[in-house]
Parts: C-alpha cells; structure tokens; sequence
C-alpha cells in the first residue's frame, strides 16, 4: 500500500497547483477512491461525523448488491449493460459538471446510476438508458448544482422521463419471465431481437391485475413467486426477500431513516386494507400491494434518500404515510399499473411543505417558553 | 367533460389531473413571481380560490341568461333572441365580473392584511388579468358544465393552482442550499421546476373519467 500511496502523491503536484489543476477533481476522485480521507466532507449533504459521502454511498449500494445479482440470474447479462451504459452516461456528465464547478467528483452518482439501471425493463434499449440517466442527472441534480442540493431524486425523474416519452419500450412486452431452472437466464444475453427464441416476455403482476384483475395475477404466479423473484418486472424490483435484506442493511447502518419505509408500510397497508374490506373481489389483497412490483425497491432506497426527503422526524412520517397512501391510488384507480416511482417523486415535491408544518410547529413552542 | 359528470368528480379532476397550472400551464406569471415566499404563496393562492369561486358560477349564469345564443328569449321572446348574438362580447363581460371581484378581495387584504398585501404588491390587482381565472370562465363555458359543475369547477381549479404555487414557494425555500448556473437563476430553473411538477402530476392523469 505504501507504494500505491508513494505513486499518488508523485502524481499530486502538477494536480494541485500545476499545470493540470483544471482536472484535479479527477486526481481527487482517484486518491479517496483508493485511500481513506483524511478531512470529513466539507459540503452538504451530511456534516455530521467522521462517516463522509463516499462511505455513506457505499453502503447504499452494498444493500443493492443482493437483488441486482438477481437480476442477472433472472434475466440474464442484459441488465448489466444497462448498468454500465447508466453508469457511463451519467458518470461523464457528473464528471464534466465537477469540473466545470471546480470541485470534488461526488459518489452520488454511484446510487443513482445504479438505481437507474435497477428500474429498467432487462430488454430496454441502450440509448433510452442513456437519454433517461442524462435527463436525470442534468435536469435533476447537476442544474441545481450537484449532489447535496437537488429537489428531486434523479434517478425518478430520469424514470418518470422515460416513462412518460418512450411508453412503448416500457410495455409489458418489454418484461421478461424468469425461468425456475438452474442456473436461471445466468448464461445468456437476452434483448429484444433474440428474446422470443430464447426466453418469454410477460406482463407484471400489476398490470395483469389491472386488466384481468389480480385473481388473473395470483393464478399466473404465487405471492411465494413474488416474494422470492421468479415474476416479471424491472430488472431489481422483482425478488422483495432480497431487497427487504438488503434494506435492513442499510437501516441497521443508519444510513436510511427508518421512519420513512415504515411510514409508507404503514400507508400502503392502511389505504389497501380499507379498500380489501369494501371490495375484495376488485381491489387487491393489502400482501399483493407488498410483494408485486416496485414498492420494496422504493420504500428502502428511493424514498429514504437523505437529500430529497424532508429533514425533521414528523415530517418523514407524513411523507411516508401520503406516499404510500399515493401508490395504492395510482396502482387501483390511475391508467398507469405501478406508481412507487411516480409517488415517491410527487412526494419530493411536497417535501419541503411538510417540513415546513413542523418547522413551524417548533418555533411556535419554542417562543411559547421563552 | 360533459353534463352529466358529477360535480364531486370535476372537483378531484380539476385539482389533480386537469389541474390548470400544470396541465394547461395558466397563470404562470404570478405563479413565478409570488412563489418566492411560502406566505405570501398561501395569500395569492386564497385570493385566486376566492376569485375563482366566485366569478366562475356569476360568468356562468351571465352566460346562460344573456350571452348564450338564443339566452334573451326569457326576456324579449325567442323571435328576436335568435336574431342578438351576444356571445361575442363574452371576454368583455367575464373580465368585468373579474374586475369587479379583484377590487373586492383587494380592499378586504387591505383593511385586514396590510402585510400582505404590500408582499403581494402589483400581484395582487394583476389578478385581474390572471388568464388562470378568466380561462376559468372560459372553459366553463367551452365543456357545457352546469350550475353546480361551474361551482366546483371553479373553487377546484383555484384550489388546484393554489396547491402548485404553495408546492414550488416549498421547492424554493429549499432550493436557496441549491447552486444554479447564473444564467438559470430566478425565472429559468423555475421554469424547470414547474417542468418537473407536472411530470410528477402526470401520474395522475386519467384517474377520473372526464
């Protein structure tokens, strides 16, 4: 190590005050990348302790790690190439903007490349990866100055984008069915052109249910099915056992709040057990809600982000409450089948407000002492 | 949207999926230049629901009783009704009720409010011309809605452009930690901002049959 070490800091003098001091954002990245930071994080967000960003990011994406293996045993080498060009894209224009910026290359972009990637249907195009990791990292984080300072997740809103302009690569045709038997789609490169030969398209749980309703779902794939991962989605939502381990992980390290996914447990639980007792012919049993689609991949990793969730403990709550009230409305009553992603967004925007409810609510208490 | 829609429904649709500043992008210039402050928001957000409230059911029974073709016939008989065609001086006549009501608000912020009313300053009159209210009116009249549809389409529609400027007076509040490039500050990155919302409230679109 010592010799690693004796080899980055030849290299630190034309970085620092040389010739090359435009690009020592890059120098910066490589050096903490390999060696422990000697400073603490000097900017937004998390000036807390000795536990800086690159670590914090770390373990987000060490509690994805599980159920983005599941996607390659489930639907083969495909999602790691929407990972890479994710990570590539996005990478180049988080680079470009630090140093335009002049400043540190932040891990950030680390969740959110990889978030992105994990949302996507296995047989996606490329460049639908690419133009939907740009719109996100550029409309959602970089204009508003980078990590630490946006409004909005990035990784969301590079969904939402997607989403609402290329529908047609985000049909149910896009999806494709896992298979039971060893080793899975662990050998193979499926995309669109050889998918019919080699592998089955199918629809999600969800938007079966909502066309035939969710009996229809149930008879295609058991909630055991579900639970585990053996049904159609986006490539890192489909297996909720890992993601639920995985999301343990990450609210055992601290790094995600606990109020949050607990909020939304409580919201989606409360709103689809209210609706199952009025109508339990049409509207979907409160564990389907838990263990069909996106909710887990949400509640755990794209609603607890420090930087786009509201800040004081009640207003967490809220936000998780509204949020998981809003996913079980969109998924009954909305055209859309799944809508985690499009309520944890909506709930970004009202973030600040219910904060606000209880900023508001300790300054009054505290001028009712003094 | 049509007669028989319950005007419950209209109320919902009017707030989330038709909501008149993010679908149909109405009342921009206020929404951009009040949105700075969350209290300030929240005043310009009660006066349009007020305005709107009031002025859409008025405009709709000045409509139906005098503009309207065929509308005189209550009044002259329906030989010389069909021959007046008022519908032509709608704008005026919308625009008129909605002066009338901006004074009324005007003058209540002012003998209660004075805070606030010299926070919202020129905003506050500039109502008058908010097109988000007189395009109130106008799509009363566009979708055919009834008494009681016009009622609800309005408190809803001022409702719904009052949750999205007290949704961005938030954003902004929170966005004072961001670092936006110079040449985006103020009105561009608001812009954006607004880009964002009614993407996010696009999730809700077609959640009620109108």
């Amino acid at each position: 190590m010592n010799f690693l070490l004796k080899l980055m800091k030849k290299f630190e003098p034309p970085f620092k005050e040389g010739r090359l001091k435009r690009w020592y954002p890059l120098y910066e990245a490589t050096e903490t990348f390999i060696f422990e930071p000697t400073v603490p994080t000097p900017g937004a967000p998390h000036v807390r302790d000795a536990m800086n960003t690159k670590r914090f990011m770390f373990l987000v994406v060490m509690g994805l790690i599980p159920a983005t293996l599941w996607a390659f045993y489930a639907f083969g080498w495909r999602p790691l190439a929407v990972i890479i060009v994710s990570y590539a894209v996005g990478g180049i224009i988080e680079v470009g903007f630090s140093i335009a910026r002049k400043e540190e290359i932040s891990e950030g972009f680390l969740v959110t490349g990889l978030l992105f990637g994990l949302v996507m249907p296995a047989t996606v195009p490329l460049w639908l990866v690419a133009a939907g990791v740009a719109f996100g990292v550029l409309f959602g984080k970089e204009i508003f100055g980078g990590t630490g300072r946006n409004p909005f997740n990035p990784a969301l809103l590079g969904f939402a984008f997607v989403y609402l302009s290329w529908p047609v690569h985000m049909a149910p045709s896009a999806y494709i069915v896992p298979t039971m038997h060893w080793p899975g789609y662990l050998a193979k490169y499926l995309h669109s052109g050889n998918m019919m030969v080699d592998a089955l398209s199918g629809a999600t749980p969800l938007s079966m249910a909502q066309v035939h309703g969710y009996h229809y779902a149930l008879a295609h794939y058991s909630l055991t099915d579900m639970f585990f991962g053996f049904i159609p989605g986006a490539t890192g939502e489909v297996s909720a056992v890992l993601l639920l381990l995985g999301g343990l992980f990450i609210l055992v390290t601290r790094v995600a709040n606990w109020r949050i996914p607990v909020g939304i447990f409580i919201g989606v639980g409360l709103l689809s057990g209210i609706l199952y007792a009025i109508n339990p012919g049409k509207y979907y049993p409160p564990l389907f809600h838990f263990v069909a689609g996106g909710l887990m991949l949400g509640a755990f990793f794209m609603a607890t982000d420090p930087v786009s969730a509201p800040d004081t403990q009640g207003g967490k709550w809220l936000y998780g409450l509204f949020c998981g009230m809003n996913i079980v409305v969109i998924r009954q009553f909305a055209p859309l089948p799944e809508g985690v992603m499009f309520s944890i967004l909506l709930m970004n925007l009202f973030a600040p407000l219910f904060d606000e409810i209880f900023l508001r609510r300790r300054a009054r208490k505290e001028k009712a002492y003094a | 949207m049509s007669h028989d829609v319950n005007p419950l429904v209209i109320l919902v649709a009017s707030i989330l999926t038709n909501n008149i500043l993010l679908v149909y992008f109405l009342g921009m210039c206020s929404f951009v230049a009040v949105s700075k402050k969350i209290e300030t928001a929240a005043g310009l957000g009660a006066a349009v629901i007020f305005v709107l409230t009031a002025t859409t059911p008025i405009n709709w029974l000045l409509n139906h009783y005098f503009l309207e073709d065929n509308a005189l016939a209550w009044l002259v008989g329906p030989h010389l009704a069909s021959k007046v065609h008022l519908g032509i001086f709608a704008l005026v006549f919308f625009i008129a009720v909605i002066a009338g009501f901006v004074q009324i608000v005007e003058l209540v912020v002012e003998r209660f409010s004075p805070a606030l009313y010299y926070a919202l300053g020129i905003f506050l009159p500039l109502i008058t011309v908010n097109c988000a209210i007189l395009g109130g009116s106008l799509f009363m009249v566009e979708w055919k809605f009834n008494f009681m549809q016009s009622i609800a389409y309005g408190f809803g529609a001022g409702a719904g452009w009052a949750l999205a400027i007290l949704v961005m007076a938030g954003l902004r509040k929170r966005m004072r930690i961001s670092l936006v490039p110079r040449g985006l500050e103020g009105m561009g990155i608001t812009m954006i901002v607004t880009g964002v919302m009614a993407m996010a409230f696009m999730a809700f679109n077609g959640i009620v049959p109108v």
